[in-house]
């Protein structure tokens, strides 16, 4: 006796139709998420970890400030030093009143450079600092 | 009169097959250059720069100030007493919460001084130990007055409780002498 294999009369296919829309949802993600990767960073550092740490709401307000593991400080594109800071500093925040700096600065450095930088930050009254810190786990 | 017959225009359609493989080219070159960066950190507010002959004294009673001082050897002093960094937050809490119903002038002042020599991820696991404090306390206050998170207060209970429990860190230069 044969058997008729039992098949399915419909067909097999699974609908692409939908793909562009499904992959265009995922894009437009991104490109709202996104942010170009503004600045070169020059100097090599590697963040502290901390746990009581607060996110920064506003990006807009964030300028940074890089100290390397040599001891080199970058602002925006440009190695600057330690005088150089209020000028610069000074300059920001004419242009924008309320900045945040963001100071990421390797954690193996020694906390004299920190304390110098500071004091530059507070004679060109940047008073809003933040040390960046990875939360840790 | 001769019959010109129209000439049937064939069905025009756009080729939307490769429509997918475009939008993921597209969504590719944003994966590829997207970096959700996380810009998180501690928060800190400096405090304004006088010069040196305007600076004057504040006599600070012995009751409001807790001094953290981090010395070069990566020595951790908690009022002159050698304390290890995990423990500045418990010690700290307490004198936390005794002085919430004081008067403002009369908070919490945490000062911590380090030496030029400190190890800078030293001072910001204890800056972290101090900030932690400070959360853990509002957080349990949010949760007693309120029975909320912090996170979750109105804009009006937010404004009271860092009335209540401002964060007051002094952060105390260090002394020259050791440059």
């Amino acid at each position: 006796m044969k058997f008729q294999k039992k098949r399915a009369s419909t067909k097999q296919a699974i609908p692409t139709a939908s793909l562009p829309d499904i992959v265009f949802m995922l894009l437009l993600f991104f490109m709202v998420t996104t942010t170009l990767r503004e600045h070169d960073v020059m100097v090599s550092f590697r963040l502290p970890d901390a746990k009581a740490i607060e996110k920064i709401e506003n990006k807009r307000l964030v300028s940074y400030l890089w100290v390397g593991n040599d001891g080199k400080m970058q602002i925006d594109d440009n190695i600057v030093k330690i005088n150089e800071i209020q000028t610069i500093m000074y300059e920001k925040r004419v242009s924008l009143p309320n900045i945040i700096i963001s100071l990421r600065i390797d954690k193996n450095s020694d906390m004299g450079v920190v304390t110098d930088i500071q004091q530059e930050l507070r004679k060109a009254s940047c008073l809003r600092i933040n040390y960046s810190a990875f939360y840790k786990l | 009169m001769v019959k010109i017959k129209k000439r049937k225009l064939g069905e025009a359609e756009i080729p939307t097959s490769s429509m997918a493989d475009i939008a993921f080219l597209l969504l590719l070159f944003f994966l590829v250059s997207t970096t959700i960066d996380v810009d998180t950190g501690i928060g800190l507010t400096l405090p304004e720069y006088i010069p040196l002959e305007q600076q004057e004294f504040v006599p600070i009673s012995k009751e409001r100030l807790a001094a953290l001082l981090i010395n070069e050897q990566g020595d951790v002093l908690l009022d002159g007493e050698i304390i290890a960094i995990p423990q500045i937050k418990n010690n700290l809490k307490a004198r936390i919460e005794s002085k919430i119903n004081l008067p403002k002038n009369k908070k919490l002042i945490v000062s911590v001084k380090t030496d030029r020599k400190t190890n800078y991820n030293l001072y910001i696991q204890a800056l972290d130990q101090v900030k932690g404090a400070y959360f853990d306390v509002r957080e349990a206050y949010a949760a007693g007055t309120y029975g909320k998170k912090v996170f979750d207060l109105t804009p009006e209970e937010e404004k009271e409780i860092k009335e209540l429990i401002p964060i007051i860190i002094s952060i105390a230069e260090p002394e020259t002498v050791k440059k």
